[in-house]
């Protein structure tokens, strides 16, 4: 057994499974049927819960993607040659743009999500005023199209990671 | 390039993540926040989201079990056969049981929460119930999302060990 390379694997792909899972259910799943619920319910589920979601999703991102590096140039040597002249290269680093991209997305999807809430939070419960509810929406479609595409990128890049072996 | 095989694989993996990403994210962040705030809130969500997130979850799993019984007998020089036999085959076999066992727990949860929301739905659910449903829950929960993350692991260590 190959211990390196066991812990390894474990380190890369259960935080993996957890980020784009986790991405998917939150931006297909979730956020529609929250966006249906109304406001106030949507806005107190998403209060209650975003912060242990930033805690989740950024360190299982951050850790699938420096243990996917490592993995990378452990079991390839010297890896640049690989990377740029064989199909697996090409499909390892073409995974790892669509990561590093749909991470970023992700992010600003959620800080874009973080601004509506501060906003929905500032009204206090009074009722919005039509510019502020203009807004809210805004907000709030920009957030779960960044998310979808933030999501849709993150599987591309694990289904390529998948196909590299293969092509 | 072994089309098939490859498809197959693919199916797995997407189907395996969203379950596995759901589960987590039910169990670790979605389910405890809801527990803790007020019953309206937890009904008003579960009469819109149980629903789907039970069909949503119910077919990726069966799409990620089935897709791996056939990835067993697709793979070259496997088979069913070499299941608890070698490194491999164990592995296989813990991540195989401890997704069956994932999958019916989740099934108990998806009945439990059915019959919270309905409970809550007519109002004659009495606090100690809904107290105990949602201890239940919970545990459910997590015992799911742990047994899936067996699952991956177990799967993802196979041909190494």
């Amino acid at each position: 057994m190959d211990a390196e390379i066991v812990t390894l694997r474990l380190l890369h792909i259960v935080p993996g499974v957890a980020w784009v899972g986790s991405a998917i259910f939150l931006a297909f799943v979730l956020q529609p049927a929250l966006a249906k619920t109304g406001p106030p319910h949507s806005r107190a589920v998403m209060r209650n819960a975003v912060k242990r979601l930033l805690i989740l999703l950024h360190s299982s991102a951050w850790l699938t993607m420096i243990v996917g590096v490592i993995m990378a140039f452990r079991v390839r040597d010297p890896l640049f040659d690989f990377l740029w002249s064989t199909p697996w290269g090409t499909m390892i680093w073409l995974g790892f743009v669509f990561a590093v991209i749909g991470y970023a997305i992700g992010t600003i999807g959620g800080l874009t999500s973080k601004k509506m809430m501060d906003l929905g939070a500032s009204l206090a419960g009074q009722p919005p005023t039509p510019q502020q509810a203009g807004q809210i929406a805004n907000l709030q479609k920009r957030g779960m199209l960044l998310s979808k595409i933030a999501a849709v990128l993150v599987t591309a890049a694990v289904v390529v990671m998948a196909l590299a072996q293969h092509v | 390039m072994d089309l098939p095989l490859i498809v197959v694989r693919l199916v797995h993996i997407i189907a395996g993540t969203f379950w596995v990403g759901a589960a987590i994210y039910l169990a670790v962040l979605l389910d405890p926040r809801l527990r803790a705030g007020p019953i309206e809130l937890e009904r008003q969500l579960l009469s819109r989201t149980s629903k789907l997130n039970s069909l949503w979850i119910t077919t990726s799993a069966v799409a990620a079990i089935a897709s791996g019984f056939a990835l067993i007998s697709m793979t070259p020089s496997r088979s069913m056969s070499d299941l608890g036999t070698d490194g491999w085959g164990t592995m296989i076999l813990i991540g195989l049981l401890a997704s069956l066992a994932a999958f019916f727990v989740s099934g108990f949860a998806g009945a439990a929460t059915a019959k919270l929301r309905r409970g809550l739905e007519a109002g004659n659910a009495d606090e100690t119930q809904v107290a105990l449903f949602r201890r239940r829950l919970s545990l459910l929960g997590y015992v799911n999302a742990t047994l899936v993350v067996i699952a991956v692991g177990s799967m993802a260590i196979a041909r190494y060990v």
